[in-house]
């Protein structure tokens, strides 16, 4: 028992380290950096008057995204759990797909779709941003839906008819997982740089990009970077404790019938059918129609080989590593008494929340110096590091969640049969996580693969992944030459998701 | 002759192979507590749910108040126009209103006048003698106190009959007892016409008018508790 505790003590720290220099290192850098130099030029730049600007500017961002996305996904999410749709594993997959594919590149796809000056404003960048995060909303509310107990339903089916039943029972139970699927909403999209930037509007992210990239003035970064890390702190960390458990246990109702709106299916096909069309077709479509236009796909795929090459390449090396991480963190947070649960996933939550310009400049600060860490500076290993910094928290999310859906009971009859704790992991607990494991590596592969806020910071001289050069190319090159790499970005995207869902259909998976 | 508040004939239900109800026929009759006895899975929480428009028949009808509300595989009419008021196993009270809320929530759901509501509400609370615990949520009120809440809620839309699925199960036998009398006063002061499911004999002794016994689905036999019929006459 003494050596199961003892490999099991060595494997979490290890984990745990290499948690703290990968992911909170830099953003504790930031932080410091910023207390120390408080007061004088700081204060000089944050009360300048032009931040009034900036700080409306991103609210508005956060607030009408947070909106947009909340009306949309929401209704959708009701109609997943309580309309018997069609196809409905398909449709959710299909409805799911805009959050991982990268912004700028939707962003893009509206741009050559715009026909006004419109299209570079902050409203054109929330539409833009609802549409690409209205999943969160949708899956979360679904989730929310399938949890009320279905006697709770039945008890007010009883003396009331299912539209207002639904009205003041289940919608009243399932707000606040709505609220803060909406705080989160409204945190990445304040932390998103690729919409803004290239729609030209003028938020935190874009301003801390411009400080370090175009000024080359690091103080002013870390200092713009502040407001920005607060608001995304605190309303993370009010999201996460308002999902509490929710966010890790995902258990069904299982008692009682919950309401069934039959009545509901064909408007509420319609519904998902318009809002996949707009989201995910319509982008894809003008892609490929711009890029078809130059005739360019095989000459521009051709043409940017070394990137795509190192972009797949670093994106799988990524989502192993982050996977082979995130597993133990998972695996000790599923395990861990109710209060340290609940912490870290506050943790994990609020340091997935941290906005990747700020991620990039505290990797930066840490990394870019004389010594052992100064050895990686400069090498393909930042992107690594990059994505183990950005993607850890949220695959340990997902990785946490699975691991609840394996008993302790379980663990506990094979220590009782004399199993180590690492020979029961590896036996008893691993198997049943496969699919979990999959789905995490899935995500982060199509992430680190879209990744842009990071990777664009710490890029060592001459290298580029995919979404660098399209960065960089939307400026001075053919437009059919970016969309083609966009479009093939985006196939790149959608082939393992829809190989993970194959497999999952055919595994049978709930 | 008045029609029976619940009548079931030839009730059958089905879950997959699981034969749940096998030709089941049963009348109530006005202001009478029927208890149903048997043990776990033989039916009875079925038979409740058919009752209430939870559950649909495969076969046969439910008539409430000489009234088909359930026919030939279809139900005709829905739960909430029943008139039924249930009382379930785990309470299912509603944890995002207070106690008072609940009930304005049933009685919102009636053609009951908003100036009425507030009266009809204390009425109920206070024939379960809850009223000092109107404005407590759930996780604010004890075992026994969250049974006479679902009760409340249960009664104050004037039910033409009362389900009682199991309610006291999960309660010490103290306090099973208590509500066991309290409940038998209640069905006594307001003419209620009562349907309790149990396992409990004990629960059948002090509630019931008549008391249906049931085995894999089917009723094996029916008596009459005289005693309770001489007292209520």
């Amino acid at each position: 028992m003494w050596r199961s505790q003892r490999s099991r003590t060595i494997v979490i720290g290890v984990a745990f380290a290499a948690f703290v220099v990968c992911c909170v290192l830099p953003i504790a850098y930031l932080v410091a950096t910023t207390l120390g130099a408080a007061g004088g030029p700081s204060a000089a730049i944050l009360l300048d008057s032009r931040q009034r600007g900036l700080l409306s500017n991103t609210a508005l961002l956060g607030v009408g995204a947070a909106v947009v996305a909340t009306a949309i996904g929401a209704p959708l999410g009701v109609a997943l759990a309580r309309v018997p749709l069609r196809r409905k594993a398909l449709l959710r997959l299909i409805a799911a797909a805009p959050v991982l594919l990268p912004p700028y590149v939707v962003a893009l796809a509206w741009i050559y779709l715009g026909v006004s000056e419109w299209t570079y404003s902050i409203p054109a960048a929330v539409l833009i941003l609802g549409l690409l995060l209205y999943p969160i909303s949708m899956l979360a509310t679904e989730a929310a839906m399938r949890r009320v107990e279905g006697r709770l339903e039945e008890a007010a089916l009883i003396v009331a008819p299912p539209r207002r039943v639904l009205r003041r029972i289940t919608l009243p139970l399932v707000a606040p997982s709505i609220v803060a699927a909406a705080l989160i909403i409204f945190v990445l999209a304040i932390s998103e740089f690729g919409v803004p930037g290239l729609l030209r509007v003028r938020v935190y992210t874009t301003e801390v990009f411009t400080a370090f990239a175009a000024l080359y003035d690091f103080s002013r970064a870390v200092v713009l970077a502040v407001p920005l890390l607060v608001v995304c702190a605190v309303v993370a960390v009010v999201a996460a404790v308002l999902l509490g458990e929710r966010l890790v246990v995902t258990r069904r109702s299982s008692s009682g019938s919950p309401v069934v709106f039959g009545g509901w299916r064909r408007p509420a096909e319609v519904a998902m059918v318009g809002v996949i069309a707009t989201a995910v077709v319509l982008p894809v479509l003008v892609l490929g129609r711009e890029a078809l236009a130059g005739r360019s796909l095989p000459a521009a795929v051709a043409g940017s080989a070394a990137a795509i090459v190192n972009s797949l390449s670093l994106a799988a090396m990524g989502a192993t590593l982050v996977v082979a991480l995130a597993l133990w963190l998972g695996l000790a947070q599923a395990r861990a008494r109710r209060a340290y649960r609940r912490a870290a996933q506050v943790v994990l939550v609020l340091l997935f929340a941290v906005p990747s310009t700020i991620v990039g400049i505290g990797l930066i600060g840490v990394w870019n110096r004389p010594g052992f860490f100064g050895a990686l500076y400069g090498t393909d290993a930042m992107f690594l590091l990059a994505y183990l910094a950005r993607f850890v928290p949220v695959a340990a999310l997902i990785l946490a969640a699975t691991a609840q859906t394996v008993s302790v009971s379980q663990e506990e009859a094979a220590a009782a049969g004399g199993a180590g704790w690492l020979r029961t992991i590896g036996g008893i607990v691993l198997p049943q996580m496969h699919v979990g494991i999959a789905a995490a590596w899935v995500v982060a592969f199509v992430l680190a693969f879209g990744e842009l806020g990071v990777s664009i910071l710490v890029a060592p001289p001459g290298e580029a992944t995919l979404p660098i050069r399209v960065y960089t190319m939307i400026a001075n090159a053919p437009s059919s030459q970016v969309a083609a790499l966009a479009l093939f970005q985006s196939l790149v995207i959608f082939t393992p998701l829809a190989a993970f869902a194959a497999a999952a259909s055919l595994r049978k998976v709930p | 002759m008045k029609a029976a508040p619940v009548a079931l004939t030839n009730v059958s239900k089905r879950f997959s192979t699981h034969v749940a109800l096998d030709d089941v026929s049963l009348a109530v009759t006005a202001g009478r507590a029927v208890v149903i006895l048997g043990p776990s899975g033989c039916g009875k929480t079925t038979l409740l749910r058919i009752i209430a428009g939870l559950e649909v028949p495969e076969t046969g009808q439910v008539t409430l108040d000489g009234r088909t509300v359930s026919a030939a595989g279809r139900a005709l009419v829905p739960p909430h126009e029943r008139r039924v008021g249930f009382v379930f196993q785990d309470l299912a009270l509603w944890p995002h209103l207070t106690v008072l809320q609940s009930l304005d929530f049933v009685l919102g759901s009636t053609e009951t006048a908003p100036g009425e509501r507030g009266r009809r509400a204390q009425e109920a609370l206070a024939l379960v003698r809850i009223e000092q615990f109107s404005g407590r949520y759930p996780h604010e009120l004890s075992g026994g106190e969250q049974q006479r809440a679902a009760l409340a809620r249960a009664i104050v839309g004037e039910p033409r009959v009362l389900l009682l699925d199991e309610p006291f199960s999960s309660l010490d036998e103290e306090l099973r007892a208590d509500l066991r009398s309290e409940l038998a006063r209640l069905q006594r002061t307001l003419d209620l016409t009562t349907v309790y499911v149990t396992h409990d004999r004990d629960d059948a002794a002090a509630l019931a008018d008549s008391v249906v016994e049931m085995r894999a689905g089917r009723i094996v036999a029916i008596h009459h508790d005289r005693s309770r019929t001489q007292d209520r006459a």
